[in-house]
């Protein structure tokens, strides 16, 4: 008896479920929105700020060619090399600019927190397949572009369960 | 000569009636590990688990990289449990630094650490539900910790390994409206994880395949240095956040979970009341946290230790005593950094329970000792 009334309680719980909203995110149709625009981190209070850790970002202006990115990359990934830029700074001497292999980063973003000059962020984006492995390095160039990402899927609770709306 | 050659083998007489089996490393069943398992008929006579497929060397490259540093790869081990198993070498390397972490701070870990576990034992409960043939169980726990993927993601920016604790803090402070979202997916969660009751803990099925096999009694436990929830099932009231409290868990309102049992079936349930004391744990913690204020003390990226000095650090994991053994000797790397992970603590319990029992109980008594083979091996 209290064996048939186990079962017929643990049937009824997976029925109830036929009535509930669907959680499954439809990702290619649909994808997660994200807090701001990605991490970044403000060096004169030494604290980041919070966001998705996706590809980076490079401000051409901004960055020095001080190579503290790519030191703090060391014993992480390797994943950073300084080269030359084509470009002339009055603030880049040396005109050398990070590159990022993306199949080495581990989006740690350990380098955000090492720039002292507000030059490298992390961004939402992070569809970064690549057919080569030469299409995962991204040169200066690449990483100035800021990403188009349309992310606009949220956890939304009701009253029949949770679902991605 | 037979001696010489490793335990798995080596050549054995043949026995009429007992056969060795070699359960993994590919099998899915046992993880990363193979369980090497002598058969009589249906029934197990010996077993002996194999470790070490999956050994990365963790200890060894943490004397080669500074303190901030060894963080993204300190946490490879376990990547759904990435901020416990943080926990300990953090607490560690402030002390041998001596900061002082400000009290946000504090908060915003104990937050993350519990949200952290929670997820862990998820996922350990889908692995546990599938091994038992139940494909429910599989999927919603699966689907509902997507709910603190999501919380976990707006906290550190990755859903997934987030090197969020550091020396003197956390990387970044919580998003705004933070408070908020957390307690209502908290609560809906916990709405969730109390439906499992009726499909899956008080399911008659599962209690007969569950209940009375590999028991570990009491004494059992303590003698073979067993944690976490397999200590707790035995009946031992033994939670590191209650006896030795790190950080702020000494003001927060919680009790542990013990049954007597000792069998498979109270090592699976304990994970899941834990998780409903997580719940508890994280609502309380949002309450009394601070609404303003520093969550990280600068640091040199290149922090160095003062002098000869070492530091032993313990946090409760979702997978019980978690230890770092960090010594210094004044360089900005560490000299020596030693994992005491619980997993590899709880396989030790693994050849007594499996003996007499049934092969087909075998993932059922496996699963239940909450093992991560890739913690274990480090």
């Amino acid at each position: 008896m209290n064996t048939a009334t186990g079962i017929i309680k643990a049937l009824n719980s997976g029925i109830k479920h036929l009535a509930i909203k669907r959680f499954t995110l439809r990702y290619p149709e649909e994808k997660l929105k994200f807090v701001g625009d990605g991490y970044q981190f403000d060096p004169s209070t030494g604290v980041g700020i919070a966001g998705y850790k996706g590809r980076h970002m490079l401000f051409h202006d901004h960055c020095t060619g001080c190579q503290l990115c790519s030191i703090a990359c060391e014993g992480v990934a390797e994943a950073i090399a300084m080269v030359k830029v084509p470009e002339e700074h009055k603030h880049n001497k040396k005109a050398i600019m990070p590159q990022i292999d993306y199949g080495k980063c581990v989006f740690c973003g350990l380098c955000v927190d090492a720039c002292p000059f507000y030059a490298l962020y992390m961004t939402n984006d992070y569809e970064l397949s690549s057919f080569s492995k030469e299409g995962l390095i991204y040169t200066p160039a690449q990483l100035q572009v800021k990403p188009f990402v349309s992310q606009d899927s949220e956890i939304k609770i009701t009253d029949r369960g949770a679902t991605h709306g | 000569m037979n001696n010489e050659l490793p335990p798995g083998l080596a050549l054995q007489k043949v026995d009429e009636r007992i056969m060795t089996l070699n359960v993994g490393p590919q099998h899915p069943g046992s993880g990363h590990m193979r369980i090497i398992v002598q058969i009589d008929g249906d029934f197990i006579v010996a077993c002996d688990p194999d470790p070490g497929y999956v050994h990365r060397g963790e200890e060894k490259m943490a004397e080669y990289r500074n303190y901030i540093t060894n963080i993204p790869h300190l946490e490879r081990p376990v990547i759904h449990d990435s901020c416990n198993i943080l926990y300990p070498y953090v607490l560690g390397v402030e002390e041998l630094l001596g900061i002082e972490v400000p009290e946000r701070a504090k908060y915003i870990r104990v937050i993350a650490s519990e949200l952290n576990r929670c997820v862990y034992t998820m996922y350990w409960l889908a692995i546990y539900g599938i091994f038992l043939g139940h494909s429910t169980m599989f999927m919603w726990p699966a689907g509902d910790r997507e709910l603190l993927i999501d919380l976990l993601e707006k906290m550190t920016g990755a859903r997934v390994t987030h090197a969020h604790f550091v020396p003197g803090g956390v990387r970044n402070d919580l998003p705004p409206n933070f408070e908020d979202v957390c307690l209502r997916q908290v609560n809906y969660f916990e709405k969730r994880i109390k439906e499992y009751a009726a499909i899956f803990y008080d399911n008659p099925i599962l209690i007969a395949r569950t209940a009375n096999t590999g028991v570990l009694s009491r004494q059992d436990a303590i003698r073979l240095g067993t944690t976490g929830s397999v200590l707790r099932a035995s009946g031992v009231d033994y939670d590191l956040r209650k006896k030795e409290p790190y950080d702020i868990y000494d003001e927060l309102d919680f009790q542990t979970n013990v049954l007597k049992e000792g069998d498979s079936y109270a090592r699976s349930k304990i994970p899941w009341l834990d998780m409903m004391e997580s719940c508890r744990i994280i609502r309380h913690a949002l309450q009394k946290m601070p609404k303003s204020g520093s969550v990280r003390v600068k640091l040199k990226p290149n922090p160095k230790g003062k002098g000869l000095d070492s530091v032993y650090k313990r946090v409760e994991s979702g997978r019980g005593s978690l230890g770092c053994y960090i010594v210094s000797d004044g360089k900005p790397e560490p000299y020596r950094v030693k994992l005491s992970v619980g997993s590899f603590r709880n396989l030790i319990a693994l050849p007594y329970l499996l003996k007499g029992e049934k092969l087909g109980n075998m993932p059922a008594v496996y699963w239940s000792l909450n093992y991560w083979p890739v913690e274990a091996d480090r």
